[in-house]
């Protein structure tokens, strides 16, 4: 019987190639997920081992609150001395490593926007883990020196100029070395090294350090002295050994990107649940075919078992096969998944491509278990075939109690999935993930309801789909309609496919342009002033003297920064961000949402030990305003805060709360400013205005731009849009997938209507005219998907966007883009129809007249 | 020799020439396969059909009627020889002008019936014309549906109607375009003998008040006997040509080719 399921499978190969493909897709981002997201912590890993290379003990300022910026405390050098009487301290030196910016001379960027650009200072021998492998080390306050990679990216080399921007104006420092660190690729980030004196001022920590990096000397293991640094040293820093540090840096970049292989492996999981219709779908018609040949197969004698087993056989080896390939496809897919980073410019670090077992075991698990899982309805099926079959032909049986218990299953999912997705969202203040987790498997829920209701909505859909057809194409439409209601459950299953990719579709889609609009509506809402200053990559701190600077720009009338710090605060669960104002300044350039409290709504009186919270915060939390509030912050103390007031914070611009900047200064320890908003004197000429300010950021602080409100959304919407860029890629593999599921269902419907194709060729109907005919029946089965996917993306989105009109969320429904999103599915349709449409226009008048 | 009527176009009116003939095989020979393997379903046949008239082709298993008629048709082409229908020579044209001349000029009506399941009965009828992108001249319409008895059954779907209704719109379906030649393959060959005679009457009809031009090829004497002519095959060559006579005649005539 294996022989047999080997045989027939080969005598369809190319529709056991079209449903192999089904799995490969999703085995691959499977797989491509696991080796791109191992690389990446391999090569951050052999990049903070290789970094330590030399050194024995690591001290570094401790970090009550990690933050998600990676930004670390820097710390006294006054530990220096302490730590080189240390007895066993062969060498110590005080070292900076501090993000930044670098610029060629024409005010090109060096290294990729999302990336870091590293500012250090040099380490003497023995703890220097840069390789110089051209030049020399900076040895004065005018050179520096770079990374390899980047230079050469850049189009740098010795000899050129490039420009130095940390915390203070910037500086052009002539590069005298190209370095490399181990054999690691840094991606899009760069290293510049100055010496330690330049470094520390650059950075602004002139008299600090970021690491102090120790070699032990001959006969003294790390850990020991590890120990003995740690009884020195005031208990504000912590000392590691240089495998711990490295270890921890790399756990913690792990747990940074587990996010990145969770969501990567969803759409993983996505793909293969429509590869598990399209799998499902495409045995139940052949088996649908194949029943003389099973009621052959019974008539000689088979039990039922054996028909069964070969079915399951058949899947087995498509399985197999598919998930075999979907592995090896996997390697092309880690590079184009971190292509397709480096395209919204995060390049990530690299190294050669990693291939746990892990992600073999489970890559070929996965490909074989969702194919026997999706061929068990139809192989079942197979087995109630009747011996009768073999003599004539009998339509396998549905019986009554199926279709009931089908119904009953679908409303249950359909209820099932609505709960789990209210449940999620009722509970999405407390544990995000959880609720996540809760409304994605509702979601699924939904859509297998759906799905299996959908047979049922074939018909009026069809009618929908195929009425401008029918009107234009007259016969050829009417036909394409007609055969795709022949078979409600064939044809729903198969949009059922594509129906899921743009149900996620539309959602995103939908959320997106709620993002969008209400980052913009937040931005007219809030900013008082015309202009903004922040950093280019739209994240990182900019200088504090960049405001200075700007204040003295004629025609700018305020100035006033927003700084943001992650902290802990009792009494709430996660690193909830909180923001700083300096109360003087802030009116001018803010509007506040007040909601309740302070009396007279301005920030003008907000003290040092006050706080203004936002009202979603305080409601999830169950603050109110008189509650004092504690919190934990990056200096390790934990002040209280009384609650004076709460505001309504639209689109996270001011995260938890706010207090004042001279309080987040001193108890939560951040002193750099996020972004600076400026008000222009009256009357003034913006357009100038922004051109000096410009011209002043450009030559003094190069990681900042300056944007007017306009640009502002802009800016924000870019980076929506590449993140929905990325998310749409990712989303076209499962839609990819649908498309086989479309073309396959067409290729059997066409095997069976061969005779119907003769006649209709006999009768004169011209190749052009059939192809046509199929094509339009791909088109009408996949509006089907596409409309029944946007009205579930559409439910999705505005279930999903109930609490979050409360942070401001103003769902819009983007008609024009969800329309063109039809337009798509059905030029998708046209695609998918290619390949059957030419087969059956290929056919064989003759032949196809005499098929049986 | 050749119908010296210039090719006609658009819908084909059959041309009213009393001796005219519209289907001309000329030493035609059919191969199929090569070398030891190959047969030869058809050897060198030449053969007329003339307007108005109805022919049944009769012939054992394997005689080569179907694939002749197959050919006449432009089906399937001939190894060697030449086909005129209509004035147009045939062998030659692509897939395109075949298909065309197909819709145009020839009905056809199949053993199997091959009615389109999701059409009506009436939609089915009118199909060529559809194909065509052309609208039914209403009044041959009506007189079709009359003549073929389906009134009452327009809207029916081929499953709702039995075989001989089916097969009767599929006769009404092949002359609804007034082609220069009906072909029909068997066109009894599954239905009751009820049935068979209605199908038969209407083939009948078609040629004696319509001014169409059947070419049948059939198993069944009794069908035969409907035509004017008869031509029977043996082993690809024609072997008489005569009028059909009685169902018992024609019956004899087969013993003999067996």
């Amino acid at each position: 019987m294996t022989s047999l399921a080997v045989k027939s499978l080969w005598a369809r190969k190319r529709r056991a190639f079209t449903t192999t493909l089904a799995v490969v897709i999703g085995v691959s981002l499977v797989a491509g997920t696991y080796m791109f997201t191992d690389t990446i912590n391999q090569a951050f890993s052999d990049i903070f081992h290789d970094s330590l290379k030399g050194t024995s003990v690591v001290v570094t300022a401790r970090q009550p609150v990690t933050q998600e910026s990676g930004e670390v405390n820097s710390f006294s050098d006054r530990i220096l001395p302490t730590v080189r009487k240390v007895p066993g301290v062969r060498l110590a030196s005080g070292t900076i490593f501090t993000p930044g910016g670098l610029f060629k001379q024409n005010g090109d960027a060096i290294g990729s926007q999302f990336s870091p650009k590293f500012i250090s200072s040099h380490l003497p021998d023995g703890l220097e883990s840069l390789t110089y492998i051209d030049g020399h080390p900076p040895v004065n306050a005018h050179q520096v020196s770079l990374d390899k990679g980047s230079a050469g990216d850049a189009g740098v080399s010795i000899g050129d100029s490039i420009r130095v921007a940390g915390q203070t104006r910037a500086k052009t420092y002539r590069v005298v070395g190209l370095t490399q660190l181990g054999n690691t690729a840094f991606g899009g980030a760069a290293i510049a090294q100055l010496t330690l004196p330049e470094a520390q001022f650059v950075t602004d920590k002139v008299g600090k350090f970021d690491q102090i990096s120790v070699a032990a000397a001959k006969g003294v293991t790390p850990t020991e002295l590890r120990a003995r640094v740690e009884k020195a040293v005031p208990p504000n820093v912590r000392v590691e050994t240089a495998q711990q540090n490295a270890d921890r840096a790399t756990n913690d970049i792990k747990n940074n990107l587990s996010f990145l292989s969770i969501i990567l492996l969803v759409f993983a999981g996505v793909a293969l649940i429509v590869g598990a219709f399209v799998i499902f779908n495409t045995f139940s018609i052949t088996i649908a075919q194949r029943v003389r040949e099973f009621g052959l197969l019974r008539t000689l004698g088979a039990s039922r078992r054996q028909v069964l087993g070969s079915v399951f056989a058949e899947s087995l080896l498509i399985g197999v096969i598919g998930a075999a390939l979907g592995l090896l496809a996997g390697f092309g897919m880690a590079k184009a998944i971190k292509a397709l980073f480096k395209a919204i410019g995060a390049d990530l670090p690299s190294t050669a491509l990693v291939v746990q077992n892990r992600t073999i075991v489970v890559s070929l698990l996965i490909g074989i278990l969702v194919t026997l899982v999706s061929s068990l309805m139809p192989a079942l099926r197979s087995t109630r075939v009747p011996p009768m079959a073999a003599l004539s032909d009998i339509e396998l049986p549905r019986t009554r109690t199926r279709s009931i218990v089908l119904n009953a299953l679908a409303v249950l999912l359909c209820l099932v999935g609505l709960v789990l997705v209210l449940a999620g969202l009722l509970s999405s203040s407390k544990d995000a993930g959880k609720s996540a987790e809760s409304m994605g498997l509702g979601a699924i829920a939904v859509l297998f309801g759906v799905s299996l209701w959908s047979p049922r909505l074939v018909k009026p859909l069809s009618a929908v789909a195929g009425w401008p057809i029918e009107r234009l194409r007259g016969l050829a439409g009417r036909l394409a309609r007609e055969n795709a209601e022949r078979n409600p459950a064939r044809t729903a299953a198969t949009a059922a496919a594509l129906m899921i990719g743009l149900a996620l579709v539309a959602f995103v889609t939908i959320f997106a342009a709620g993002i969008k609009g209400s980052i913009s509506s937040a931005i007219d809402k809030n900013f008082q002033g015309q202009l903004v200053i922040q950093n280019s990559d739209g994240f990182s701190p900019i200088p504090a003297a960049a405001a200075k600077a700007a204040g003295k720009v004629p025609g700018v009338d305020t100035v006033s920064s927003l700084r943001y710090t992650e902290v802990k605060i009792n009494g709430s669960g996660g690193k909830p961000k909180v923001s700083a104002l300096d109360p003087s300044t802030a009116p001018k350039v803010l509007s506040l949402d007040w909601q309740d409290g302070t009396s007279n709504k301005t920030l003008t009186g907000l003290r040092n030990n006050q706080m203004i919270i936002d009202q979603a915060f305080a409601d999830n939390n169950g603050f109110s305003v008189g509650d004092p509030l504690q919190m934990l912050g990056q200096t390790g103390k934990t002040p209280f805060f009384k609650i004076v007031g709460t505001v309504k914070d639209n689109a996270d611009l001011l995260g938890a709360g706010i207090v004042t900047q001279q309080a987040m200064g001193r108890e939560l320890g951040n002193k750099d400013d996020s972004i600076d908003l400026l008000k222009l004197a009256p009357g003034a000429n913006a357009n100038q205005i922004q051109d000096r300010l410009k011209a002043v950021m450009e030559k003094l602080f190069p990681t900042t731009s300056v944007l007017n409100q306009e640009q502002l959304k802009k800016n924000q919407e870019d980076q929506v849009n590449k993140l929905l860029g990325l998310i749409y890629a990712l989303l076209s593999l499962a839609v990819i997938v649908s498309l086989f599921g479309i073309a396959n269902t067409l290729s059997l419907s066409i095997h069976e209507r061969t005779r119907e194709l003769g006649m209709l060729r006999a009768v004169g109907m011209s190749r052009r005219q059939v192809r046509r005919l199929i094509r339009y029946e791909s088109v009408i089965t996949a509006l089907i998907g596409a409309v029944l996917g946007l009205i579930l993306g559409c439910i999705f989105a505005a279930l999903i966007s109930q609490p979050l009109k409360d942070q401001g969320f103003g769902l819009t429904f983007p008609v024009a883009q969800l329309i063109v999103l039809l337009v798509l599915a059905a030029l998708a349709g046209v695609l998918a129809a290619i390949g059957p449409a030419r087969r059956a226009a290929r056919l064989d008048v003759l032949e196809a007249l005499a098929y049986e | 020799m050749t119908d010296p009527a210039p090719q006609q176009a658009e819908v084909a009116q059959p041309q009213a020439a009393a001796d005219g003939t519209i289907v001309q095989a000329r030493e035609v020979s059919r191969r199929f396969g090569e070398g030891d393997a190959a047969v030869d379903a058809l050897t060198d046949v030449s053969v007329e059909f003339q307007r108005h008239r109805f022919t049944a082709i009769m012939g054992p298993s394997g005689s080569g009627k179907s694939t002749l008629m197959h050919i006449l048709a432009g089906l399937d082409r001939p190894t060697g020889g030449t086909v005129l229908v209509d004035g147009t020579e045939i062998t030659t044209l692509d897939d395109a002008e075949l298909t065309e001349l197909r819709r145009d000029k020839l009905g056809f009506v199949f053993q199997f019936f091959n009615l389109l399941p999701v059409l009506t009965a009436e939609e089915n009828l009118i199909l060529p014309l559809s194909i065509a992108g052309r609208k039914p001249d209403q009044a041959w319409l009506e007189q079709l549906i009359k003549t073929v008895g389906l009134e009452d059954r327009r809207t029916h779907r081929p499953s709702e109607l039995s075989g001989g209704q089916q097969q009767r719109v599929a006769v009404a379906r092949a002359l609804v375009s007034k082609p220069a030649v009906v072909f029909a393959d068997e066109p009894t060959g599954n239905l009751d003998s009820k049935a068979s005679e209605d199908v038969l009457k209407l083939l009948r009809q078609a040629v004696d008040e319509f001014d169409q031009t059947v070419v049948m090829v059939t198993h069944d004497p009794e069908a035969a006997t409907y035509a004017d002519r008869l031509l029977t095959l043996r082993d690809g060559r024609i072997v008489s040509d005569d009028k059909p006579g009685t169902v018992d005649e024609v019956i004899e005539l087969m013993k003999q080719l067996d």
